[in-house]
C-alpha cells in the first residue's frame, strides 16, 4: 500500500498518494459548520465559551464541509484551522483530516503510512498533538513529520545526478501570502537565519491590477482581480534588464504586446485588454520592490545573500551552490537565471573586496552560485514528500504505532534522520 | 458527511478536467487506492487525448467465493450495460490488474447533463464491478424469481474477507462478519453496531431494513462456511425486502451494502475524534481549575514592585532599620 502525503499549508492543502507526480487534491484549508452558527445564535449570552459549543449531541458533529465545498455552501460559518503555517485549532484540524482521509482520499488509515509536513520552527508540542491525533484516532501504522523546506530540497533531486544529492541548501519558498528564505544544513533548518519577505504572489497580482486600472477601461471592476491573476499566470516573465526591456517594447510593440480576451461574467460581453509592460513589471517587484511598496525596499537577491552570510561559515559555500525554488510564485520564466546572476554579482563583489583587503596574499576559490529550478516546482513540498515516501528508507525512519504505544507522543520530538549525530 | 459517496472523487476530477482541456492533451499517469481493497491506475497519452486506459485491481478473494476470470459474477455484463460504447474491455487486462477499460471520450453524449451523468457512472466503477453479483441477487428479489432458496452465497468485499447473502422467496438476508485489527476499534465498533440496531427500533425508521447484531454467527451460515466465521466485532445482518430495491433505490442499496465495512470504520474514527475533542476540553477545564487553586503567588509578584515605590515616612524607615538591626 502506498503512503499518504498531506501537506497542510496556510492557504491550500495538498494531499495524495506517494509515487505520483502531482497531488491528487489541492483544496483550500478552510472549514465550516452549520451547527456552530445555529447554536451560537442561541448561546449569544455565553460568547467565548467556544469549547462547549462544539459538543453538540448526536451526529451534528459530522455536519461540516472542508475545501471548495464550504466556500460554495451558504449558511455555514467559515474557519481557518491553520494560521501562518501553524495549526491553531486542533479540534478543527482533526476533523479536517477526517474528511481528507475518508471523503477525498477514500482510504482506510490503518493500512497507510502517513507523511505530514510542518513549517520550520514548529513547536514540539504541536508535533505531539499531531502524533496523538494520527495514532489515537486514525490508528495509522506509521507517521513521519517532515519540515517543508527539507522536502523542497528533496524535490530538487529530480534535476540532479545521484552524487550531487544533498540536504544542504537555501530554500526560497514563495506562495500566495509570504516569501521565506530558509537555509538548511544537512537536513537541519538553521532557524535563527530564516528571513521573511512581505512580497509574494498576491502582491504581484495587486500591482498588475493597479497598472491595468490606470490604463485599461474595458475591464468590469468585479473581474479586475481575476483578470490580473490570469495575466500574471499566462504572460508574465522576468527580464534581465529593465531599461533594455522597455526599449525592446517601444521598438517592436506588435511582437511583445499581447492581447488578453475574456467575457464579462454578467452581461456575457467580450472585452479585450492590451498586455504590455505588466508582463515583466509584475514579477520585477521581487528584484525592485520599491516600485510597488514604499516601505520595503530590499530586493530578494540581497536578502538571500544576507541570509547566507548570517549562517555558520562552514556551510556558506554549499548554501550558495544549492539555492532551491519552491511554490507557485517562483514559476516565472527566467526567475532562476535572474536570481543566480544577481546573487553571483553580490558574491563576486564581496570576494573582490576581500581580495583587495588581503592584497592578494591569500587566494581563495571563487564562490559558485547556483539556483536550481525543476518541473515540480509548484507543488515542490508535496512532490518532495511523495518522492521521499516512495523510497524503502522512508519506512525505517517513520515513527511506528508500536513505538508510540511504548513511549508515547514524545517520540515525535526526535527525528530519526539525525540519529547518526546523537 | 454521513454516508460515503459512490463516485470516486479523484476519478471524476480527472475525467472532467480531461474533457475540459481535450485539445491540450497532457500526459497522464496516476495510481491510487480506495478503502484499501481496490487499486486504480489511469493512463492517457499526448498523441491520442480522447483515449484513457483505466485499470482496476480487485481485492484478493477468500477461498469460499467464486470468481469468473478474476471478476465477480456478472461484472462484464454490468460494465457493458452501464457504459455502452464509451468503454471497451481489454482482454487480457494490464499486468497486476483484474480489469482494464479503454475509455473513448469522443463517444460521450454531446448533451451536458447526460455527459456528466455518464462520467459519474464511470467514476463509480467500483459500484458497478463489485456490486454486480449483489445487484443480480437483489434484482431477482424484485422480479420474484429467486433461485437456490436458502442456499448462502459468499461475496468478496475486502481482501480475504467476504460477506454472505441468504436469498429467500420474499427477502434476502445480508450477513457481515465484522473484523477490526485494533482492540479499541473493536470495542467501539461493537457498541456502534449495537447502537445501530437500537436506532432501527425508533418510530421514524419503520420502513428501513430490519437489522440484527449478534456476537455469534447466525444459524444460516453455521453449516455452510465454517472457516470464514471468526469475527471479533460480531455479525450484522440486514433483511432486504423488495421495497428496498425498487427502481432507483437499487443502486443506493447495492453501494451501501458493498461498502458497509468502510462506513462502520469511518464512524468509528469519527467517534474517536469526537471523544478526543471532549478529552481536550476536559483537560482544559482541569487546568483552569488548577490555576484557580494556585496560591496567590502571581498576585504577590505583581504587588512587589509597587511596594518598592511605597513612600516611606522617616519614622517607618527608622523602624524597619531598627527591626533589622535587632535581628
Amino acid at each position: 500500500m502506498p503512503a499518504i502525503v498531506i501537506d497542510n499549508g496556510t492557504g491550500y492543502t495538498k494531499l495524495g498518494y506517494a509515487d505520483n507526480k502531482e497531488p491528487q487534491f489541492i483544496i483550500p484549508s478552510v472549514f465550516n459548520f452549520l451547527f456552530f452558527s445555529a447554536i451560537s445564535i442561541k448561546e449569544n449570552s455565553r460568547v467565548g465559551d467556544q469549547a462547549s459549543r462544539r459538543l453538540a449531541r448526536g451526529i451534528d458533529d459530522l455536519d461540516f464541509y472542508i475545501g471548495d465545498e464550504c466556500l460554495d455552501s451558504n449558511g455555514y460559518s467559515i474557519k481557518y484551522p491553520i494560521r501562518h503555517g501553524i495549526v491553531e485549532d486542533w479540534d478543527l484540524m482533526e476533523r479536517f483530516w477526517e474528511q481528507c482521509i475518508f471523503k477525498y482520499l477514500r482510504a482506510e488509515p490503518e493500512d497507510h503510512y502517513f507523511l505530514l509536513t510542518e513549517p520550520p520552527l514548529n513547536t514540539p508540542e504541536n508535533r505531539e498533538y499531531t502524533a496523538e491525533i494520527m495514532f489515537e484516532s486514525f490508528n495509522v501504522p506509521g507517521l513521519y513529520i517532515a519540515v517543508q523546506a527539507v522536502l523542497a530540497l528533496t524535490a530538487s533531486w529530480v534535476s540532479k545526478s545521484a552524487s550531487q544529492r544533498s540536504l544542504t541548501g537555501t530554500v526560497i519558498d514563495s506562495g500566495d501570502g509570504v516569501t521565506h528564505v530558509i537555509p538548511v544544513a544537512d537536513g537541519y533548518v538553521i532557524g535563527s537565519c530564516i528571513k521573511h519577505i512581505p512580497i509574494a504572489g498576491r502582491n504581484i497580482t495587486y500591482f498588475i491590477q493597479n497598472l491595468l486600472r490606470e490604463r485599461e477601461f474595458g475591464i468590469p471592476p468585479e473581474q479586475s482581480l481575476e483578470t490580473a491573476k490570469q495575466i500574471k499566470e499566462r504572460y508574465s516573465y522576468i527580464c534581465p534588464d529593465l531599461a533594455k526591456e522597455f526599449k525592446k517594447y517601444d521598438l517592436n510593440p506588435e511582437k511583445f504586446i499581447k492581447r488578453y480576451k475574456s467575457f464579462n461574467n454578467i452581461t456575457k460581453q467580450p472585452f479585450e485588454v492590451d498586455v504590455g509592460f505588466e508582463r515583466f513589471l509584475g514579477p520585477e517587484i521581487f528584484f525592485n520592490p520599491e516600485i510597488s511598496n514604499p516601505d520595503f525596499v530590499t530586493p530578494l537577491p540581497d536578502i538571500v545573500d544576507e541570509c547566507i552570510q548570517n549562517c555558520p561559515i562552514d556551510v556558506r559555500r554549499p548554501l550558495y551552490k544549492n539555492i532551491v525554488l519552491s511554490g507557485g510564485s517562483t514559476m516565472f520564466k527566467d526567475f532562476d537565471r535572474r536570481l543566480q546572476r544577481d546573487i553571483q554579482r553580490l558574491a563576486t563583489q564581496r570576494f573582490k573586496l576581500s581580495n583587495s583587503l588581503t592584497e592578494g596574499k591569500i587566494q581563495p576559490k571563487p564562490i559558485e552560485v547556483q539556483v536550481v529550478s525543476h518541473h515540480a516546482q509548484r507543488y515542490a513540498v508535496w512532490f518532495g514528500g511523495s518522492l521521499l515516501a516512495s523510497t524503502p528508507e522512508f519506512y525505517q525512519v517513520c515513527h511506528t504505532k508500536s513505538q508510540y504505544e511504548e513511549f508515547g507522543p514524545s517520540i515525535c520530538r526526535h527525528n530519526p534522520v539525525f540519529g547518526a549525530m546523537t | 458527511m454521513i454516508l460515503l459517496q459512490s463516485p470516486s472523487r479523484y476519478l471524476l476530477q480527472i475525467l472532467s478536467n480531461r474533457i475540459q482541456s481535450l485539445e491540450k492533451g497532457v500526459e497522464l499517469d496516476c495510481q491510487w487506492v480506495e478503502f484499501d481493497d481496490i487499486r486504480y491506475h489511469i493512463q492517457g497519452s499526448m498523441k491520442n487525448p480522447n483515449v484513457l486506459l483505466l485499470s482496476v485491481s480487485l481485492p484478493i478473494p477468500p477461498p469460499e467465493t467464486v470468481l469468473f476470470g478474476g471478476l465477480p459474477l456478472g461484472a462484464l455484463e454490468a460494465i457493458k450495460a452501464a457504459y455502452g460504447v464509451v468503454a471497451q474491455i481489454l482482454d487480457p487486462p494490464r499486468d497486476g490488474f483484474n480489469l482494464t477499460l479503454k475509455l473513448n471520450l469522443a463517444k460521450l453524449p454531446p448533451d451536458e447533463e447526460h455527459k456528466h451523468a455518464l462520467l459519474t457512472k464511470i467514476a463509480s466503477v467500483r459500484e458497478v464491478v463489485m456490486g454486480a453479483p449483489l445487484r443480480a441477487v437483489l434484482k431477482q428479489l424484485v422480479t420474484r424469481t429467486v433461485s437456490d432458496l436458502g442456499k448462502p452465497v459468499a461475496l468478496v468485499h475486502r481482501p480475504n474477507e467476504s460477506f454472505f447473502l441468504v436469498p429467500q422467496a420474499d427477502k434476502v438476508t445480508v450477513i457481515f462478519p465484522m473484523r477490526f485489527s485494533d482492540s479499541i476499534d473493536t470495542v467501539l465498533a461493537t457498541s456502534f453496531l449495537q447502537e445501530f440496531v437500537e436506532a432501527r427500533r425508533t418510530a421514524g425508521l419503520n420502513n428501513a431494513p430490519p437489522c440484527l447484531w449478534s456476537p455469534s454467527p447466525p444459524q444460516e451460515l453455521k453449516e455452510a462456511f465454517t472457516e470464514a466465521l471468526s469475527a471479533n466485532a460480531g455479525f450484522v445482518s440486514f433483511v432486504i425486502f423488495s421495497r428496498h430495491v425498487e427502481g432507483r433505490k437499487l443502486d443506493r442499496t447495492v453501494w451501501n451494502l458493498s461498502t458497509f465495512h468502510a462506513y462502520v470504520n469511518y464512524h468509528v474514527k469519527c467517534s474517536e475524534c469526537f471523544m478526543h475533542t471532549r478529552m481536550r476540553r476536559q483537560v482544559e477545564s482541569l487546568i483552569q481549575a488548577l490555576d484557580r487553586a494556585k496560591p496567590d503567588s502571581a498576585k504577590a509578584k505583581r504587588n512587589s514592585p509597587s511596594r518598592s515605590f511605597k513612600r516611606m515616612s522617616l519614622k517607618d524607615g527608622n523602624n524597619s532599620l531598627g527591626s533589622r538591626s535587632w535581628k
